[in-house]
């Protein structure tokens, strides 16, 4: 059942938000001992805010879509008087007193927060395994990583827990975990969602975003949390758009770029046949599909790391000589970037700027692009390599390579499925957009689940 | 390549040698990623920086 389907079963009195929830907090019980999705369980207060939804609604008091729907927010969103770790034993025993930005409004639009969900450490790697609070799984084979560093929001949606989960996506933290266990994730752009009370792992990089079981959840949630917030002084006043996809949306016209350089290089071949089936797809609807070419993306992720590395470690200095307190490849990436020089760092976001200009210049022949978003379904636990071709490459550096430049953009991307591999793993298409218009890639991502192509 | 031991050392950085040993292929694949880069620069390109005015001074 998708928000929109719950949505519509409570307001036709066929559900309640205290069944929906009950059945939430069942499923967490029957399958988190399993998973490892769940770094805190909130069911008195969940109960009660069911309660509180029930009683509105049949007042007549509708908040919204999500109105009633449990839900669930990854560790690193700051929760008033509920613990919130950032997956490190450095902030095991922190409580908060405030809500993040994104916590408030998921609470004024009425969702239960069942609870916080884990993830790699400091939200600083992609395989969940997280060496203070445990291993998190993937649903859809448990010998497996679900992605990171939202893995716990990827595994509680994909394995049907809530309707959408939370994360946070600095290189990637978003789209990896919703390809690797087949939901849709989306990184909104720079600024269109509040990072206030986000415990930060780079300043100029991070994003907020869901989780979600479809791309119209997606686009509920988005409608839910944007909008400016004068305590993030990176928050956007770019209006809010209605972001919904229409029930019969078309995306006929609408010119989708398919790049020729970068994105289909070293990829498992079973990923490039999927994704270039889904612009097939996407033809067929009347969009499009135009063969260009991108700048340069193997520039552009060394500069994102150069950036991330930097700014990571200026957070986290004043607790590096503690090395006890982290997970040995976290306190790598620590190392690594107290030992850049400034000017490194400064040049890192001259280029930046550099490139988001070059990139600007695609947007006068496309309306969004169509890539894979991570070059192989989801890696065994503990795999720290993967064959991709004639090529044996690192999994963190595979597994970012196809998102992580987005982040230095800061344009909106789009995981969702697109089908499974023949060992039954989900594939992913990644659907980049033009700053702000979150609105056509939703659409586009709709229109396709509409049609069947994400089965 | 940069001798990232005599950096870590000439910067009071403490690290063990064997994470220094670990980390400096990284390192070293980064730098020779990034280190051309910095040539294309134009002279007057500023930083990707945010301009921040506090709410109190907008006021």
């Amino acid at each position: 059942m998708t928000i929109l389907e719950a949505a519509h079963a409570l307001r036709k009195r066929a559900v309640s938000s205290a069944e929906l929830t009950e059945t939430a907090l069942k499923s967490v019980r029957e399958l988190n001992p399993k998973l490892n999705a769940f770094m805190t369980v909130m069911e008195d207060s969940a109960r009660a805010q069911a309660k509180t939804a029930d009683a509105e609604l049949s007042k007549g008091a509708d908040r919204g879509l999500l109105h009633g729907l449990p839900i669930a927010v990854k560790d690193v969103f700051e929760t008033c008087g509920v613990r919130t770790t950032c997956g490190s034993a450095i902030f095991k025993d922190n409580v908060p007193n405030r809500d993040a930005a994104v916590v408030a409004k998921l609470a004024a639009a009425g969702a239960v927060l069942v609870g916080k969900t884990g993830m790699h450490e400091l939200a600083y790697g992609i395989t969940s395994n997280n060496p203070h609070f445990g291993t998190i799984r993937n649903p859809r084979d448990q010998d497996r990583i679900p992605g990171g560093s939202s893995g716990g929001s990827g595994a509680a949606v994909a394995a049907g827990m809530v309707f959408m989960a939370m994360g946070s996506d600095t290189g990637g933290s978003i789209r990896i975990p919703a390809s690797f266990c087949g939901t849709v994730g989306l990184k909104p752009t720079s600024g269109r969602v509040s990072r206030y009370g986000v415990m930060p792992l780079d300043f100029s990089l991070d994003h907020m975003g869901p989780l979600a079981r479809s791309a119209r959840d997606a686009a509920a949630t988005l409608q839910a949390i944007a909008g400016f917030d004068a305590r993030d002084d990176t928050s956007s006043r770019e209006p809010v758009d209605n972001y919904l996809p229409p029930a019969d949306c078309s995306i006929r016209g609408v010119r989708i770029g398919l790049p020729e350089n970068f994105y289909f290089d070293r990829l498992d071949p079973e990923v490039d046949a999927a994704v270039r089936r889904m612009a097939a797809n996407a033809e067929s609807l009347g969009a499009h599909v135009i063969p260009l070419r991108v700048p340069d993306i193997p520039a552009l992720n060394a500069v994102g790391r150069i950036i991330l590395l930097a700014e990571a470690s200026a957070v986290m200095e004043k607790h590096a000589g503690n090395r006890n307190l982290f997970g040995a490849d976290v306190m790598a990436l620590i190392d690594q970037g107290r030992l850049l020089a400034a000017t490194d760092y400064i040049n890192a976001q001259r280029l930046r700027r550099m490139m988001q200009r070059d990139f600007a210049q695609l947007w006068r022949r496309v309306d969004c692009l169509f890539t894979p978003t991570t070059p192989m379904a989801a890696p065994r636990i503990g795999e720290t390599t993967v064959q991709l071709g004639d090529q044996t490459e690192d999994v963190r550096l595979a597994a970012t390579r196809l998102v992580r430049g987005i982040n230095v953009l800061g344009f909106p991307a789009l995981s969702m499925p697109c089908g499974v591999d023949r060992r039954g793993l989900p594939l992913s298409l990644q659907i980049i957009g033009r700053p702000f218009d979150e609105t056509l890639v939703l659409r586009v991502a709709a229109a396709l689940e509409d049609a069947g192509s994400a089965e | 390549m940069k001798n990232w031991k005599k950096i870590a050392e000439g910067s009071d950085i403490s690290i063990p040698e064997p994470d220094l040993d670990r980390i400096s292929p990284a390192l070293d694949a980064l730098e020779a990623a990034f280190r051309p880069l910095t040539k294309e620069i134009p002279h007057d390109m500023e930083p990707a920086v945010a301009f921040y005015v506090f709410p109190e001074a907008a006021e």
